[in-house]
């Protein structure tokens, strides 16, 4: 029989029979590259971000051979890994030992009752172990919840501003004088202006979201406010949150404003090498960004530490921020606790880690590691290393919440009902405006967060 | 199609269906009343559940953010079956008119989008709505002079078009293959005949070719609504740098909903009752329509 | 006045003149307005394809200089290379030793035809059923079926994939494929498709002695062919691209396919768009191949199948 003839035969037609064929050849091909599996490792990690899987891999060869076990870590994409391990914790399943959170995650899976969380608490052996005095404290409220500890902090991510020292210096702008931010916005309404004629305004100070977002969220922290309390309750409602919505609202909008939102990626890149903004929130991990993707302006660029709400006071917040979790049914949770350990206060590779990441660790002691004094050409010379470890005791708690992404939801909603005020009357009934927002919205997160009727039984 | 007596053994259609039958009791059925159960619970962490009956529809019912989210994704599937149909329509009658060699080449370029999907489709949009250096942007302002500081993904007002805009560019072509397909069944004579009797070519259209097209309309209709209310790795991937939601909300589908409320808050109950909330709403629009059709056709 | 500006008015004033020359007959104006009209929308599609393109060739550290393409005066090794491919290519760690992109192709792969190649067989199979044979509840199975299609699939995660743990099936690209066997969607394109075969055929192949499942495989089947190309294609596209279900049941890094692992690029504090981008790019070829082979069956197999009530 002819091959045509054969393929006339197939009774699907000419398309099916060459995905039929693809199909067969795949799977024998996948048969075939499959290499022998070996035994599961005895831990496996999970993370969601390459250069920690990165580190992690450079880092672990030590750590196995001294305990003879075989650690595998793997990387997923955030969503799924949340995913993946809500629904492993909800089934009652199989689940990876240790796996690297995103901050405002570890409230859910602290929603329920004690017995039912599926992490390992780590308090005694934190405290045991002193952890809290040889680590940035503030940190823990990231991975705390009702009291208990259960996760070690990977970072601290101090936040500072980036800026184009070359341009500020030509325009004659001296950094150690912006210490507060009402300096710095009057130096911001100066130099904000339309460079070349056309109408559009070119030069801002300072690249802020125009929307609140992490912006908001940034200075709120800085100046002491915060989204949730120790125990887990909506508590943004409050005069330190309006007094910095209407800072950023004048910083942002109408006609004194001097902050433009430069984006993500591609136009970020973009604003930053146009000189669009001078001044750009920068947090250790941002610092790394700007270095790999924008290698044209290194030399050229400085860092300084925010701007101060009052004379003396903060002046640095966190943006961010990743912990490391040891799940309840993992088999080894001696070996899994002496991993994290290993991983995030191991001084050798935590060295490395810095010049690999910029990201400082919270452990106190690698602050001393020569790497972290090493000045860095990018940014003109500066040890960033030693500069975020300055301001790394100063970084506010973050609390979380299962309802940490509709709180934030919320307080932007407030934000914009208070954007749509200023359009319409600027600072006429303003801070009212604000306070009632900010009440409803806290209302709201407070109302949702109660409905958590087994939090209520089980106290 | 009366038949006396069964020329089959009665166990045959069933044979045929077993696999269907099969999977679905398996991988649907029991999933499926799962979260019919877990609608009337509350439900935190692994074995912890709480009864709460109609607790969860009550919630939903004075839950702002839940109404947003339906608005919303309303406001979407109305601009889909109002924008983007005619569109699509349009597009396909253009093209039915031509030479063959052509309307390939303008089917596969105008089809194109569907080869990538939806998550890809946020992203690279995302990158394009950007204020000032986005090509939307620069292309708006190079036609009217107006747009180019607008930031469509950080302005509240500007959130759901831009998701519409984007949800064009996707699947414009794709339904108008639909009705190309439609088109080219549609009988000649009567387009002839109609033409001959003194119409013009509107009236054609209107009085003729939809009505002979109307199945497919249809279809294409619900379709289209069915899964404008399932609108997910779209607006998620697009506004990915507000959370997937957008400033104010304004970019909150039923569904990022729905996975917010039981995957990110943790309460799968909740999100059940918003699940069957969305099932009952597509059930009552498709029957609507349905009955439309029917009524029209009587 | 801009060079897009100018361009419109131009193609609108060619439009009216062409017009002008025979209002009666305005066939030159319209022929001239259709082509437009196409052309205009087939570069509005096509924009965004172009600066994919163009990212994909350029270096990293310019990826963000230029909208597209550098003026040409900028082209040079610098600034456009084929290093977004070279990276690609350079696979990633796994506890198995590195893996490369060629797996993750494989894996994609046979998780689109296995699945497609299952599906169209299983879907065919019933649909056939429901358009040919009677039998009790038929009615209500429709019916259901139809409401299958309404429910939201995100709400059925959690419970399938404990089942899926209980099966044993997480971590496997078989196991991802179990659930989605048979589609409602591909069931009822088939019924449609069937459903316009004379039941005179079916009852000369009794006669014949066929067997009823021979019939439907040696005299069925062949006629709905344009329907087999057509699902074929809308299924394949479906399973190649598919994102949420392979992100949550695949876990070892061997076994990722292609968009799972180029969402791995774009992480929370690292993203190398290029790669990104050059693999989406590679990613197109497969589903744009198979679509052009099949654009006549597919269109031909919509007229057959969904159109008619």
């Amino acid at each position: 029989m002819s091959l045509s003839r054969l393929i006339d035969k197939y009774p699907y037609g000419k398309a099916p029979l060459a995905l039929l064929v693809l199909a067969v050849v795949s799977v024998a091909l996948w048969f075939s590259t499959q290499k022998q599996r070996e035994k599961r490792p005895d831990l496996i990690v999970v993370t969601f971000t390459a250069p920690h899987q990165a580190a992690y891999r450079k880092a672990l060869p030590e750590f196995e051979k001294q305990y003879h076990v075989k650690v595998d870590v793997q990387l997923a994409h955030w969503g799924s890994l949340q995913t993946r391990l809500q629904n492993a914790m909800l089934a009652d399943t199989d689940v990876p030992d240790l796996v690297e959170m995103l901050e405002g995650s570890l409230g859910f899976f602290a929603r329920g009752p004690k017995e039912d969380i599926g992490l390992v608490d780590l308090t005694d052996r934190i405290e045991g172990e002193h952890l809290k005095e040889r680590m940035v404290a503030s940190r823990f409220s990231l991975w705390s919840a009702r009291g208990r500890v259960f996760g070690m902090p990977h970072d601290v991510h101090p936040v500072m501003l980036a800026y184009r020292r070359d341009l500020v210096e030509a325009l004659g702008i001296d950094v150690r004088e912006l210490d507060t931010w009402e300096k710095f916005n009057e130096v911001g309404r100066r130099i904000t202006r339309d460079k070349n004629g056309d109408g559009v305004i070119d030069q801002y100070m300072i690249d802020l979201p125009s929307g609140g977002g992490y912006g908001v969220l940034i200075m709120m922290l800085q100046r002491g406010g915060q989204l949730f309390d120790e125990q887990g309750r909506p508590a943004f409602a409050n005069e330190i949150t309006a007094e910095v919505f209407r800072q950023y609202l004048e910083m942002t909008l109408g006609q004194q404003k001097i902050a433009y939102e430069c984006g993500w990626g591609q136009s970020f890149f973009k604003a930053m090498t146009d000189g669009l903004a001078l001044f750009y929130i920068t947090p250790d991990w941002r610092s790394y960004t700007l270095q790999t993707d924008l290698p044209r302006l290194s030399g050229k660029v400085a860092l300084m530490p925010l701007p101060a709400w009052e004379k003396g006071g903060r002046r640095t917040s966190v943006w961010g921020g990743t912990g490391l979790v040891i799940t309840r049914r993992t088999k080894h949770q001696e070996l899994a606790w002496e991993l994290a350990k290993f991983l995030y206060l191991n001084p050798k590779s935590l060295g490395e880690r810095f010049k690999d990441t910029n990201i400082i660790p919270p452990f106190k002691d690698a602050w001393s590691l020569p790497e972290f004094s090493v000045p860095n050409s990018y940014f003109s010379g500066q040890p960033v290393g030693q500069l975020y470890a300055e301001l790394a005791p100063q970084t506010p708690p973050f609390y979380s919440s299962p309802v940490d992404s509709i709180a934030r939801a919320k307080l932007d909603e407030a934000y914009t009902r208070a954007i749509e005020h200023f359009k319409a009357h600027g600072q006429d009934g303003l801070m009212d405006v604000i306070r009632k927002e900010l009440r409803l919205a806290q209302d709201d997160v407070m109302r949702r967060s109660e409905r958590n009727q087994v939090l209520e039984q089980g106290k | 199609m009366a038949q006396t007596k069964l020329q089959y053994k009665s166990w045959v259609p069933f044979a045929f269906l077993g696999p269907y039958l099969l999977l679905t009791s398996v991988f649907f059925l029991y999933p499926f009343i799962n979260a019919l159960v877990l609608t009337f619970y509350q439900t935190n962490g692994p074995k912890s559940r709480v009864f709460v009956g109609l607790g969860n529809f009550k919630y939903l019912l004075s839950d702002s953010t839940f109404h947003q989210a339906l608005t919303n994704t309303t406001l979407f599937a109305i601009a889909s079956v109002c924008l983007q149909l005619p569109l699509s329509m349009g597009l396909a009658i253009l093209l039915n008119q031509g030479n063959s060699r052509l309307k390939g080449f303008f089917r596969l370029v105008l089809f194109s989008p569907n080869l990538v999907g939806q998550i890809f489709v946020g992203i690279l949009f995302s990158v394009l709505f950007t204020p000032r250096y986005g090509l939307i942007n620069r292309t708006v302002q190079g036609l009217v002079n107006w747009g180019l500081e607008e930031r469509w993904l950080s302005n509240p007002v500007l959130v759901m078009p831009a998701i519409i805009l984007t949800s064009l560019w996707l699947w414009v072509g794709f339904n108008m293959v639909y009705f190309l397909a439609a088109l080219q069944s549609v009988d000649k004579s009567l387009e002839e005949a109609a033409r001959i009797d003194g119409a013009n070519a509107w009236q054609v259209f209107w009085h003729v070719t939809l009505p002979s097209m109307r199945h497919v309309v249809v279809f294409v209709v619900i379709m289209s609504i069915i899964g404008s209310y399932q609108l997910f790795e779209l607006p998620m991937a697009l506004l990915s740098s507000t959370n997937g939601y957008g400033p104010d909300n304004s970019g909150l589908t039923v569904i990022t909903y729905l996975n917010e409320v039981a995957f990110r808050s943790g309460d799968l109950g909740l999100g059940s009752a918003v699940g069957w909330v969305v099932a009952l709403i597509i059930f009552t629009v498709s029957l609507i329509q349905i009955r439309l059709t029917k009524v029209v056709e009587d | 006045m801009n060079p897009l500006q100018i361009t419109l008015l131009a193609l609108g004033a060619t439009f009216l003149l062409l017009w002008a020359k025979s209002p009666k007959n305005p066939r030159y104006a319209w022929r001239f307005g259709r082509a437009v009209v196409l052309t205009l929308a087939s570069v509005a599609v096509l924009a965004p394809f172009v600066w994919l393109l163009a990212a994909v060739f350029k270096d990293r550290s310019v990826l963000n200089e230029y909208m597209f393409f550098p003026p040409l005066a900028d082209w040079s090794k610098k600034t456009m290379n084929l290093e977004n491919f070279s990276r690609l290519f350079q696979g990633r760690p796994s506890v198995q030793g590195r893996v490369y992109f060629w797996q993750y192709v494989l894996n994609s792969t046979m998780l689109a035809t296995v699945s497609t190649t299952a599906q169209l067989f299983f879907s065919s199979l019933a649909g056939y059923a429901l358009a040919k044979y009677q039998f009790f509840g038929k009615k209500a199975l429709m019916a259901c079926m139809l409401g299958s299609m309404m429910i939201p699939g995100v709400l059925l995660l959690a419970p399938i994939y404990a089942m899926a743990v209980k099966f044993n099936l997480v971590d496997s690209l078989f196991g991802l494929m179990l659930p989605g066997l048979v589609t409602a969607y591909g069931i009822f394109l088939f019924r449609q498709a069937c459903m316009a075969i004379p039941n005179e055929l079916i009852e000369a192949g009794r006669i014949d002695g066929c067997s009823e499942f021979g019939i439907f495989f040696k005299l069925v089947m062949p006629l709905v062919r344009p329907m087999s190309a057509a699902f074929c294609l809308v299924s394949f596209l479906g399973n190649w691209n598919s994102f949420f279900a392979p992100n949550v049941f695949l876990h070892s890094q061997d076994k990722l396919t292609l968009p799972v692992v180029l969402n791995l690029y774009i992480t929370q504090y690292e993203n190398d768009y290029g790669v990104f981008l050059a693999g989406t790019a590679l990613a197109m070829l497969p589903p744009a191949i198979l679509f052009f082979a099949l654009q006549r069956e597919f269109i031909s197999g919509l007229t057959s199948g969904a159109v008619k009530g």
